[in-house]
């Protein structure tokens, strides 16, 4: 009985939200077919092989968390997770400060601001193979230009690659290959915040410190989000930086996943290789949850 | 109002989450399967009359619209590499068949091969070396060749020995899966103006000898006495043959149990990682790829190095000086034995070639006695067929004289180990390069450094079990 009573929504008013919703799915649907089958699809494929013995040309079949549990057992594995953390946390942290620096120093009225705006992108621009392999030359032992430079300058000759070194050398590299990314990005948004937030802080006799930090940086906070999410990931797998400048060595000193993923690769045992990419999936997932949280904080 | 502005805020977060979890997915997924290996060919496009002998007597055009793909393997010399891909487009041009040919880094064969079967887009035929051929038969996606290998030899004098057992059925699977076209070995290049100088006249005999020759020409950092990689590339596994003739093994005579760990093993790691503390390696061995010995040596920074032959044709073209102080000898011994491998490099023929025909005819064309001769002369390789060894290549130039000598009198791929997958993915891996790593780079000691290669070897040979 109080069902037939309670007041119906107006046809037409109901009508329009099923036409709408109809029309919104229908619009998201080629480009949800596309992620389906590009995206979706291999990488669901790429967790089901990571738990077969599959090897090129053969179907795998189901080993249960065997390739994991070799991996887990190699000692560059171990080497590997280090690696990539120190890696990646320390190219993230110089690109953050830098770009973001470097980005405020441009949204300033200094002379020739565009020309700048334009150097800065040229490592972006580059060809990350060329970038490296220019870096590699630079690094050399002999014959390297920072060594020419070096032993001019009467010191002794500098072994980059060496152990100790390999790991800062690889982070310098990819740092100044990828920061231009972080400055383009931090400047956009920068431009998007409005001048009169500003004006109106320094009349109430707010510092520039005091500017930065409370109109600034929450102006530009989702931004800041979305660079750092997007390039830990693709920081995270790079591998030309690695493999151009050390092959992961020496003695697996700069080792990382997509290295080790590519050596599995040259055994052509994919389910092994495809374990190493996997192995990732929980530290990415946790990235992007953290970042969607805070998207969801900033915006509530 | 709050509603609508809820439902913009879950729209506008949407559109950034979205992103990021497409970039989260796309940034773990592998590329997408292949197809399984769709059958060989359509009838349409197979040879009208598959002629069952070795030397096709007639070849059917393969419609226009599907080109013939050849995959040729790059080597250091760029006549050598024109000379083969003029070849083919030769032998299409008179067989009446479209013909593609692609020449690959062969660093990068394996890579490119193993996209190629998981996308169903092999091409028709290849060049490759023992270790991939190995694996792909392995998996049935190699062609047998049996008729073809025996065709090629009986117009050609025979096979040499060392290229027959390169692809011996009774070590691969049972077929013929590759037809040898060259095979390489490394030879020790050495600068003799130095070397005179310090009073040697000869090559070294022992690997003893060469460190102690090292050692009197080593002027860091002009000159450093050993530059052999020590890094994760190909030519860090000279060293896997210098642990060889200290009588170290990695696996058994069964190519079962490792027995990295051995007395052999300790011995030659305080050889070589007592030359490494002296000083004898340029900085960067352990990080070189595979070019940083060839270029240590063509700076004139290097006494010895390990090379095929590549240095020799690049110190020829650019710097007589540096050749004419150069000489060249084979593979010194060890305490135990002495070690002169051969790497066969074959041409083989996918399962999924839609041109099977075609392919064994070209191979047969490539076989070409006057060809061989040409191209040896521009290439590193040494001789296969009998009636190569007459080549005027093999009697004037140095090098590829002892190419010739290591073709005739050196030793099979992993000899004294077996030759088996498992061995294919030890080496794969480094493992041996690796473990003096562990020594000069991380200061391990001999002990620990041992175990660790057998562990990692153990579980490598262990999943062939």
């Amino acid at each position: 009985m109080a069902k037939s009573l309670a007041p119906s929504p107006p046809l037409s008013r109901l009508s329009l939200r099923v036409r709408t919703s109809v029309l919104g799915y229908a619009l998201v649907a080629p480009v949800a077919l596309c992620l389906l089958a590009l995206v979706f699809y291999p990488f669901v494929f790429a967790v089901w092989i990571s738990f077969t013995d599959r090897e090129i040309g053969k179907v795998g079949e189901f080993v249960g968390l065997a390739n994991f549990r070799y991996l887990a057992g190699l000692p560059s594995f171990r080497k590997t997770i280090v690696n990539t953390i120190v890696l990646v946390g320390s190219v993230q942290a110089l690109k953050l400060v830098f770009g973001l620096g470097i980005a405020l120093l441009l949204n300033q009225g200094i002379r020739l601001r565009q020309f700048w705006r334009g150097l800065i992108l040229l490592p972006w621009a580059m060809p990350s193979f060329v970038a490296y392999l220019t870096w590699q030359l630079l690094y050399a032992p002999q014959g390297g230009a920072f060594n020419i430079i070096a032993v001019g300058l009467g010191f002794n000759n500098i072994d980059f690659l060496s152990k100790d070194l390999a790991m800062p050398s690889v982070i310098l590299a990819t740092f100044w290959r990828g920061f231009p990314f972080w400055v383009i990005s931090f400047l956009a948004a920068l431009q998007a915040v409005p001048q009169e937030l500003y004006e109106a802080a320094a009349i109430d006799g707010a510092s520039a410190w005091q500017r930065f930090l409370n109109i600034t940086v929450p102006g530009i906070r989702h931004v800041v989000l979305v660079v750092v999410l997007l390039s830990t990931i693709w920081t995270t797998n790079g591998f030309e930086n690695v493999w151009l400048l050390t092959q992961g060595g020496p003695s697996d000193a700069t080792m990382t996943f997509p290295v080790l993923a590519y050596f599995g690769l040259q055994t052509l045992r994919i389910g092994e290789a495809s374990a190493v990419s996997v192995a990732m999936l929980p530290v990415f997932t946790m990235l992007a949850l953290v970042g969607v949280k805070l998207l969801e904080r900033g915006q509530e | 109002m709050k509603s609508h502005r809820s439902h913009t805020q879950f729209v506008r977060s949407r559109f950034v989450v979205l992103p990021l979890l497409t970039a989260l997915l796309a940034a773990c997924a592998a590329p997408p399967p292949a197809a399984a290996p769709s059958a060989p060919a359509a009838e349409a496009t197979k040879p009208a009359a598959a002629a069952p002998t070795a030397v096709p007597t007639k070849i059917t055009a393969p419609p226009l619209s599907e080109k013939f793909t050849y995959w040729g393997g790059l080597i250091f010399s760029d006549v050598a590499n024109k000379m083969i891909e003029a070849r083919i487009k030769q032998w299409g041009k008179e067989k009446g068949i479209e013909v593609e040919v692609v020449m690959i880094n062969q660093n990068e064969t394996q890579q490119k091969v193993a996209a190629a079967v998981e996308a169903g887009s092999m091409p028709d035929a290849l060049d490759m070396g023992t270790g991939l051929m190995q694996l792909l038969s392995k998996n049935g996606q190699l062609e047998g060749l049996d008729d073809t290998f025996k065709a090629i030899g009986d117009a050609h004098g025979g096979w040499l020995d060392s290229a027959g057992k390169s692809v011996d059925p009774a070590k691969y699977g049972g077929k013929v899966y590759g037809v040898p076209f060259g095979l390489s070995g490394n030879l020790i290049n050495r600068r003799d103006d130095l070397l005179a100088a310090a009073g040697f006249a000869d090559g070294p005999k022992t690997w003893e000898e060469l460190g102690q020759m090292a050692e009197k020409i080593n002027a860091p950092p002009k000159v450093y006495g050993m530059a052999f990689a020590l890094s994760n590339v190909g030519d860090g596994n000279l060293t896997e043959l210098m642990l060889q003739t200290w009588g170290g093994r990695i696996a058994d005579d069964a190519g079962k149990k490792c027995t990295i760990d051995s007395a052999e093993t300790r011995a030659f790691l305080e050889w070589i990682t007592g030359r490494y503390k002296a000083g004898l390696f340029p900085p960067g061995a352990t990080t070189w790829d595979g070019a940083g010995d060839n270029k240590a040596y063509q700076a004139g920074q290097a006494g010895f190095i390990a090379n095929p032959g590549s240095v020799y044709l690049n110190l020829k073209a650019n710097d007589p000086e540096l050749l004419k102080a150069s000489k060249y000898s084979g593979m010194p011994a060890g305490p135990k034995m002495k070690l002169q491998p051969y790497g066969p490099n074959v041409r083989a023929i996918p399962s999924t070639s839609r041109f099977k025909e075609q392919a064994k005819d070209l191979l047969m064309y490539l076989a070409d006695k006057q060809f061989m001769a040409d191209y040896y002369m521009n290439a590193i390789y040494g001789p296969v067929l009998k009636d190569q060894i007459d080549a005027p290549v093999f009697k004037e130039s140095v090098v590829h004289m002892g190419l010739l000598d290591v073709a005739q009198n050196g030793t099979p791929p992993s000899f004294p180990d077996v030759d088996n997958p498992a061995k294919a993915e030890f080496s794969s891996n480094f493992l041996v390069p690796k473990m003096i790593q562990r020594i000069v780079v991380d200061n391990n000691s001999i002990d620990d450094a041992v175990k660790e290669t057998q562990g990692a070897c153990q579980a490598i040979y262990d999943k062939y079990k």
